[in-house]
């Protein structure tokens, strides 16, 4: 399509390739914009809530995911169309903001975006609707300020904190165990959280998964979990009180790193480089075990003849260890990373109180637990599931649900779930609205209209009449003005959310509704799309 | 007929295009025109945004006149002069590029149908070019300078014109926030005048309040080897050695080969190696410095053996990262560890690392120098970050421009409206065909209140009619009347702070004007044959149309 005529109706060629180009513009743009973010968010309205259904994603290797987080599913997706990727990006950026609510942002910002479209049609500028949208979202953050309630916990009552990772986590298939999930999550988050200046490296917490057992199985190592064992078979399997050597240099004869070359021309020099080699071995394995380690965790491999002088010498040992593994090893034991032999000293082992390996049902495969360790600043989650989806899936459940506890740590305010947070704000907006004066006011309860598609959506998904429902838990907040009703999505009896023990944090939501609005002003904001025709 | 008995001369070669005359003239009006149209829609506060694809796919989304230009990929030869202007106007002031292509459409437009009347193009050269003289003249009298006032005051009074240019932005919601910063951001910096030394770092992800301005440098966390967690993570006044040397175990000498006939000598070489090495490290921590960093690889070993005498060690830091640490910590980079004396050593307040968002940053704070700034971004989306920035950067420009000559005009709309009322009283006074090609310039001033009119979907002949009434006012009191956004009527922009510096629009109008008459004095086009390329067609056939269409119009009129 060509941008312009002259008064012949001959097209100027003014862009490259002009022909090729379509370019979309006005209303008709922003009607097809708001379609495609429409079109994602359907299809994960139905992932909402404790009721969601979860998705079976192919990827192109065959591989299949079975989820239900909203931030995975559409990065699964591979959306092509532009508006459609804005909507994935949203998703992403709740996650590595927040990592929990990565559905209900996307369902919301489609809801906003649906309630834009009736106002276009209207004839509202879409600049009006976004600064409209923008005025009720900052009535809508205040109004959550104010509901929320600040939770007390420390170190040894962090009963609060299971419940709110119980919220996020009843909406994942692991919702059979929950408890134990959550209080998993928690422990693991406070164990290496640095509660002064309130900041949990998640790096810290190491999740590890494998095939078989229940989930009920699952565990959290106050330690760390190595998928490895020992190098030699006949090493012993358990010691106790391990001092812990942690290298990276391999048992090996050194190699200068230039370029070198050994003439050897008699079978005399032959015979001492042999004899040297030899007492290369001898040397580190002495060296190691002069200063105490009971156990050498090396980041390279070593050959048979290494091995076999370490069994001998009765050192266990573990090769191939990941760079990243043996920085949280170094980090529990409190050991330094040693990377020549010459530097070993005793204050550079690591410590721990138990190493051992353990095997898993009838298969061969072990992995190696070390445990009652020195600074247990890094911890393991181990997880058991029946199958490889499922552990994937319980592991990206186990990540929001550590989430959700950092931000709990960062921010100990939280609101209550089930709808109620947002139907409280919609209350809010609405009747924020009428004090506007200009277009604005409308768009305002369209925004006010938009919060209310979360709970409708939770409603829809539980099976209950989404209107009914709605209409009747709105009215009960409104009649006793009490924020914390919301969908009663489990069947339990009872509306009241503090009952149902259902939160969520503040600063999430907060960051639902800001990015959603933000996002959608984007959106309406373009009005001309160019772009090659084959897209 | 007699021209077919001449033999015919052939002066060029085959398949070489010319079109020339006003036919031609007014193919590139109606080209340039066309192009304005695009952009049209950007103007102001109430601007939409442009999506536009690129060949490989890449997305844009911008309200930027420069950025939308520049993506736009025109070809046209006329059309591309607007292309050059917008870029010239953005780094010239760095705002105003939409103005400045829509008043060059403008004024062409205004221009064609003298041309189709017959009048010279030179003489409405000379005119437009009268025109703008004035023009700028009015506005520098109009301006309204902000010296002299305290540094508090000053400080408020250009958050107002940064406040301007966000509010035709995607970030306009939050315009005061990032007006404030912008200007702190400015304002440390002094009178240096490298911009690099803002620098903006994007972090996808959170909420656009999220964004902050840190006093010093801040910058994501590099690749880091094993050992690196085990490094301490904060620091007090640490010192800080600035290295553009590799740190890792490697061969001194590249091609070089060592050959030993005495295996025993073995040891001895590995051993010289590792003590090159560990030589650099211990002068390192000799200097006493707490963070080294090095924009080339720091290995693994130098990471453990920092890590085990607790120094912070960051490899790989981007150059203009570790230039921006030298000139806030007040270090300078080395290129050997050898002679390491205090004076190279930088120094601030407090070094920390930081989560932001999904990543971990780096982040020098409080340093002495104070001679930079970086502003952390957050955002929901890719797109929006980048849009952002660009708006950022565009205020960052206003607002060193507004510091440097600190002269405002009311923005809105309103000054081209009273330039225009000024203009048309001078045409008055001229005798002659140029009263009527003034009197068209000045129409076209008023363009950019009409398009703020028409984007934000208010009657444009009906404000336009009313500032006008305003502006004619002998009082000389409605000066300063512009479109009011908000409600549709017209307000006194100046008592709104809708402020821009004068320099912008000086610019603007210059920019416009010279462009206008470049396009106006073309007369004859020449177009060589495109050497085999697949575009040759498309491209010769727009001329070959182009000209087809001017002939056309030719035939017509006569």
């Amino acid at each position: 399509m060509a941008l312009a005529f002259d008064e012949f109706g001959r097209p100027f060629i003014i862009l490259r390739e002009q022909d090729q180009k379509t370019r979309l513009r006005g209303i008709d743009a922003q009607k097809a914009n708001i379609a495609a973010g429409k079109a994602v968010a359907r299809i994960l309205r139905s992932s909402l809530g404790p009721k969601g259904m979860d998705k079976m994603l192919q990827g192109p290797d065959g591989d299949v995911t079975i989820t239900n987080d909203g931030a995975t599913i559409l990065e699964q997706m591979d959306v092509d169309n532009q508006i459609a990727k804005l909507m994935v990006e949203l998703s992403r950026s709740q996650d590595y903001e927040i990592g929990d609510g990565t559905t209900g942002v996307v369902v919301m910002a489609g809801a906003l975006l649906e309630q834009a479209e009736r106002q276009l049609d209207r004839g509202i500028h879409p600049i009006r609707i976004a600064e409209g949208y923008e005025m009720a979202s900052r009535v809508a953050v205040e109004h959550l300020e104010r509901i929320s309630q600040k939770f007390e916990f420390d170190v040894n009552n962090y009963e609060p904190l299971v419940q709110t990772c119980m919220t996020t986590l009843s909406s994942k298939i692991v919702n059979r165990c929950k408890r134990r999930l959550a209080e998993i999550a928690v422990k693991a988050v406070l164990a290496v959280a640095d509660l002064e200046r309130r900041d949990v490296n998640l790096d810290l917490i190491k999740v590890e998964g494998k095939v078989g057992g229940n989930l009920e199985d699952t565990e959290l190592i106050y330690g760390i979990l190595v998928d490895k064992d020992m190098s030699h078979p006949q090493m012993p399997k358990q010691i106790e009180d391990a001092h812990i050597a942690i290298l990276t240099c391999p048992f090996e004869p050194p190699k200068p790193k230039t370029k070198h070359k050994v003439d050897i021309d008699t079978v005399q020099k032959f015979e001492t480089l042999r004899k040297q080699e030899q007492q290369y071995f001898d040397e580190m394995v002495q060296k190691c075990k002069d200063v105490g380690a009971t156990l050498v965790i090396c980041q390279w491999g070593f050959d048979d003849e290494a091995n076999h002088l370490l069994m001998h010498r009765n050192l266990p040992a573990v090769r191939w260890v990941g760079g990243v593994e043996l920085e949280l090893i170094a980090i529990a034991t409190g050991g330094r990373i040693v990377p020549r032999f010459q530097e070993l000293t005793p204050e550079k082992l690591g410590k721990a109180g138990m190493v051992r390996e353990k095997s898993f049902g009838t298969t061969k495969e072990r992995m190696l637990y070390i445990e009652h360790c020195a600074n247990s600043k890094a911890v393991t989650i181990f997880i058991r599931g029946g199958n490889k989806m499922m552990i994937e899936e319980t592991k990206r459940s186990i990540h929001d649900a550590l989430c959700v506890a950092r931000n709990l740590i960062r921010n100990k305010s939280i609101v209550y779930g089930g709808g109620a947070a947002e139907i409280a704000c919609s209350l809010a907006v609405d009747a924020a609205a009428d004090k506007y004066p200009g277009v604005e006011q409308y768009a305002i309860r369209a925004f006010a209209e938009a919060l209310d598609s979360v709970p409708m959506a939770l409603a829809e998904n539980s099976g209950l009449q989404p209107i009914e429902t709605l209409s009747a838990v709105k009215s009960q907040q409104l009649k006793e003005n009490i924020p914390f009703y919301g969908i009663d999505c489990n069947d339990v009896g009872t509306n009241d959310m503090r009952e149902q023990n259902v939160f969520e944090t503040l600063i999430g939501k907060q960051q639902q509704i800001l990015l959603a609005t933000q996002v959608v002003k984007m959106i309406l904001k373009i009005d001309d799309v160019i772009s090659n025709s084959e897209y | 007929m007699a021209s077919m008995m001449q033999p015919q001369i052939i002066l060029l070669k085959e398949g070489t295009d010319t079109s020339q005359g006003k036919a031609q003239l007014l193919s590139n009006i109606n080209a340039v025109t066309a192009v304005g149209d695009v952009v049209r829609t950007t103007l102001g506060p109430r601007g939409m945004d442009k999506l536009i694809h690129d060949d490989k796919g890449s997305v844009t989304i911008s309200n930027d006149g420069a950025t939308i230009m520049k993506l736009l990929d025109i070809v046209h030869p006329a059309a591309k002069i607007l292309v050059d202007i917008a870029k010239s106007q953005d780094s010239e002031v760095g705002d105003g590029t939409t103005t400045v292509v829509l008043l060059a459409a403008e004024f062409l437009k205004e221009a064609k149908p003298f041309v189709e009347d017959g009048v010279h193009s030179q003489n409405l050269i000379r005119s437009y070019r009268t025109a703008s003289t004035l023009a700028i003249e009015k506005v520098k009298e109009l301006a309204v300078s902000i010296e002299g006032k305290s540094v508090e005051e000053k400080k408020g009074l250009l958050a107002k014109c940064a406040a301007t240019t966000l509010s035709s932005k995607l970030i306009g919601g939050e315009k005061e926030f990032f007006a404030t910063m912008v200007v702190d951001a400015v304002m440390a910096i002094g009178d240096d005048d490298r911009l690099s030394l803002i620098g903006i770092k994007k972090v996808p992800g959170g909420n656009m309040r999220d964004s902050f301005l840190v006093d010093g440098v801040a910058f994501k966390k590099t690749f880091s080897y094993a050992g690196f967690e085990q490094q301490p993570k904060k620091f007090l006044i640490p010192k800080i050695l600035l290295l553009n040397i590799e740190l890792e175990l490697k061969s001194e000498k590249e091609n070089a080969e060592i050959r030993l006939s005495d295996p025993s000598q073995y040891q001895s070489i590995v051993d010289a190696e590792w003590n090159i090495i560990y030589d650099k490290l211990d002068k390192c921590v000799e200097s006493g410095a707490k963070v080294v960093l090095s924009r080339l690889a720091i290995g693994d070993l130098a990471t453990q053996y920092f890590a085990d005498r607790d120094i912070f060690c960051a490899g790989r830091v981007a150059e203009e990262d570790l230039n921006r640490v030298a000139a806030a910590a007040g270090g300078t980079v080395q290129t050997s560890v050898n002679n390491i004396i205090p004076e190279v050593l930088g120094t601030c307040e407090i070094f920390e690392e930081k989560q932001v968002g999904g990543e971990r940053f780096n982040i020098f704070s409080g340093c002495p120098s104070g001679r930079t700034a970086t502003i952390v971004l957050r955002g929901g989306a890719d797109q929006f970050i980048e849009e952002a920035e660009r708006s950022l950067h565009d205020a960052i420009m206003i607002v060193r421009r507004a510091v440097k000559n600190s002269t405002v005009v009311p923005g809105g709309g309103a000054i081209d409206m009273e330039v225009s009322k000024y203009l048309r009283q001078h045409s008055r006074t001229i005798a002659g065909k140029p009263q009527l090609f003034i009197n068209s310039y000045a129409k076209a001033l008023e363009v950019i209140p009409r398009q703020l009119c028409d984007n934000a979907g208010f009657d444009a002949t009906d404000v336009l009619n009313k500032l006008r009434q305003k502006h004619a006012m002998q009082s000389g009191e409605g000066a300063s009347y512009g479109v009011d956004i908000n409600t549709g009527g017209i307000a006194d922009s100046y008592a709104n702070f809708v402020w821009e510096p004068a320099v912008v629009k000086i610019n603007a109008i210059n920019a416009a004007t010279e462009a206008a008459c470049l396009i106006l004095s073309v007369d004859e086009t020449v177009k060589n044959p495109k050497s085999q390329s697949a575009q040759g067609d498309a491209a010769a056939g727009a001329m070959g149309r182009g000209r087809g269409g001017g002939r056309g119009r030719g035939m017509r009129r006569r």
